[in-house]
């Protein structure tokens, strides 16, 4: 990866506007779930927040505000160009963008999903479902920015695209599809967190699929759409 | 120019469609080192034909290898020449300095002095530390002339880099390329218009409605230019006096009255320019404007495709 590059995705990826777009996303579930933790003792935590506003709402949108930009903003502007006439792999420029923004998003993410939990948790096995949510929301935070990444690059309308992914694939399609879950990023994340520590996230249970699918499932994803992006990029006419 | 030089870009029957558009349609030039331009309207196919050689666009049809190589799927090219860009591709929120030092790393440039060349050979030095979002245009070319030049390449690509340039930036800009290319190197330079092309380049591509239409040294094409048929319209004070001394002369080879104005068809603009100032003196009219009607380049490139 080209450290020159990978500072530029950066600064385009962390500019103030954007920070402070998905620090505002990270209110809603945050203050949602200090509220529940202050006015509603022994309220569902993983059920009525951690799930529907972190998982399947939060993470999702907020990397793919960040992610599809990182190249959609480059073709917008015509900027590719100057990107892709280097003597740089196209592996290096994707892996720049990649990188850039689970930088800016991966930590916000696990951040919001570790003090989720940790409201909702009682004592006994609080850290170690901090870190189950914590590794999970970061595998998840990868996989999403992967799809999205790619997703800005091969199309104009990328965030239209990333919302009607979320909302109709992630959120309804997979509720109710039992078998599409081993095709969502939302349920290899609920897989990573209840298998690392199932009792803190028992009430997961109906919704999970087995451990070793949901890791492999979310590094496959991650994988599979990097190298999409890379075939994408050494095959379109750049504009 | 070199002309016995191998080509450093060959471009072998190469067409370019999008659907049924045909953007660049079965073109075939070789360019050698020294300054070529490739020259049309707008809408010819340059830019296009222009982004093959560089290797952002794939052919539909046909090779273009620059250097030897093919340029498409080549990243490694890349450290041999340098491109700009026709669209003004920059990132506002870097400094001059910054873009240029950006694209020296990428280039793997690292000679710590090549950043400072390149930015005084484009005269930004001032400027340099402020955020391209405040330049001007003029600035903004020149500061992509410098991220393209920095790396020190051996072919240049540039399309319509004169853009947005004041006289002063063109002059220095065109004394900045022909030292270029006296070293022995390639530029391949493309515009819209004449007289740019007139004062940098050696050797003419002429590009009509997506095919090479004429191609060699610049003076032949434009005696080629001169010889047709222009249409003049001249507004003077009595109109009908003068108009009645214009008929018949050998340089005016039609003639019509309308909208205040006299509209003369002459195949030699140099002599007309000289008896209808001769003329006017004659019978006493008052000559208020000569304008060319057809001067576009559309005008002058069907000619020549006619011819």
């Amino acid at each position: 990866m080209s450290g020159a590059l990978f500072m530029v995705s950066l600064r385009q990826a962390a500019s103030p506007k954007r920070l402070a777009v998905i620090v505002v996303f990270a209110l809603v579930p945050l203050g949602t779930a200090i509220a529940i933790s202050a006015l509603a003792d022994g309220e569902d935590m993983v059920n009525s927040v951690l799930d529907p506003l972190v998982i399947a709402t939060f993470l999702p949108i907020t990397v793919m505000t960040i992610a599809t930009t990182a190249f959609g903003n480059e073709v917008e502007d015509r900027t590719l160009g100057l990107l892709t006439m280097k003597p740089v792999s196209r592996l290096s420029i994707v892996l720049a963008k990649l990188g850039a923004t689970l930088l800016v998003t991966a930590p916000l993410a696990v951040l919001v999903a570790i003090v989720v939990t940790v409201l909702g948790s009682d004592d006994q096995n609080v850290g170690s479902a901090a870190v189950a949510a914590g590794v999970a929301a970061a595998m998840g935070a990868a996989a999403y920015g992967s799809i999205f990444t790619w997703a800005g690059l091969m199309n104009a309308r990328a965030l239209g695209f990333g919302l009607v992914y979320v909302l109709l694939w992630e959120a309804l399609l997979v509720t109710f599809v039992e078998g599409l879950r081993y095709l969502s990023v939302r349920s290899y994340i609920i897989g990573v967190m209840h298998g690392i520590e199932e009792s803190a996230f028992s009430e997961l249970a109906d919704r999970s699929i087995e451990l070793p699918a949901a890791l492999a499932g979310a590094i496959l994803a991650t994988v599979i759409f990097a190298y999409l992006t890379v075939r994408r990029l050494q095959t379109m006419d750049v504009p | 120019m070199t002309t016995f030089a191998s080509p450093t870009i060959q471009v072998n029957a190469v067409s370019k469609w999008y659907g049924n558009v045909v953007a660049v349609n079965d073109v075939t030039f070789d360019v050698h080192p020294g300054i070529s331009g490739i020259l049309g309207p707008n809408g010819a196919g340059k830019t296009t034909l222009l982004h093959m050689i560089a290797g952002l666009a794939a052919p539909s049809e046909g090779e273009v290898r620059v250097l030897g190589e093919p340029s498409r799927g080549n990243p490694e090219l890349y450290r041999r020449i340098g491109v700009m860009a026709e669209h003004d591709a920059l990132y506002p929120f870097m400094t001059g300095r910054e873009f240029v030092t950006f694209a020296a790393r990428l280039q793997g440039v690292q000679n710590s002095n090549a950043v400072d060349e390149a930015i005084r050979a484009v005269d930004l030095v001032e400027a340099q530390g402020r955020r391209i979002g405040g330049y001007s245009r003029g600035m903004r070319q020149r500061v992509r002339m410098a991220a393209s030049l920095v790396h020190d390449p051996e072919v240049l690509i540039l399309d319509e880099p004169l853009n947005g340039t004041d006289p002063r930036q063109r002059l220095h800009f065109g004394e900045m390329v022909q030292q270029f290319a006296a070293s022995g190197k390639t530029v391949l330079i493309s515009s819209h218009i004449l007289e740019e092309m007139e004062a940098l380049a050696e050797r003419i591509l002429l590009m009509v409605s997506s095919k090479l239409a004429a191609s060699g040294d610049y003076r032949a094409i434009r005696e080629k230019l001169d010889e047709r048929p222009f249409m003049v319209r001249v507004v003077a004070s009595k109109q009908r006096d003068l108009a009645a001394a214009l008929v018949g002369n050998p340089a005016v080879e039609s003639i019509s009255l309308a909208d205040g104005a006299i509209d003369v068809q002459t195949g030699n603009i140099g002599e007309f320019q000289s008896v209808v100032a001769r003329l006017a003196q004659e019978v006493g009219s008052r000559l208020y404007r000569v304008e060319p009607l057809d001067d576009s380049l559309e005008s002058v490139f069907t000619y020549v495709v006619q011819r």
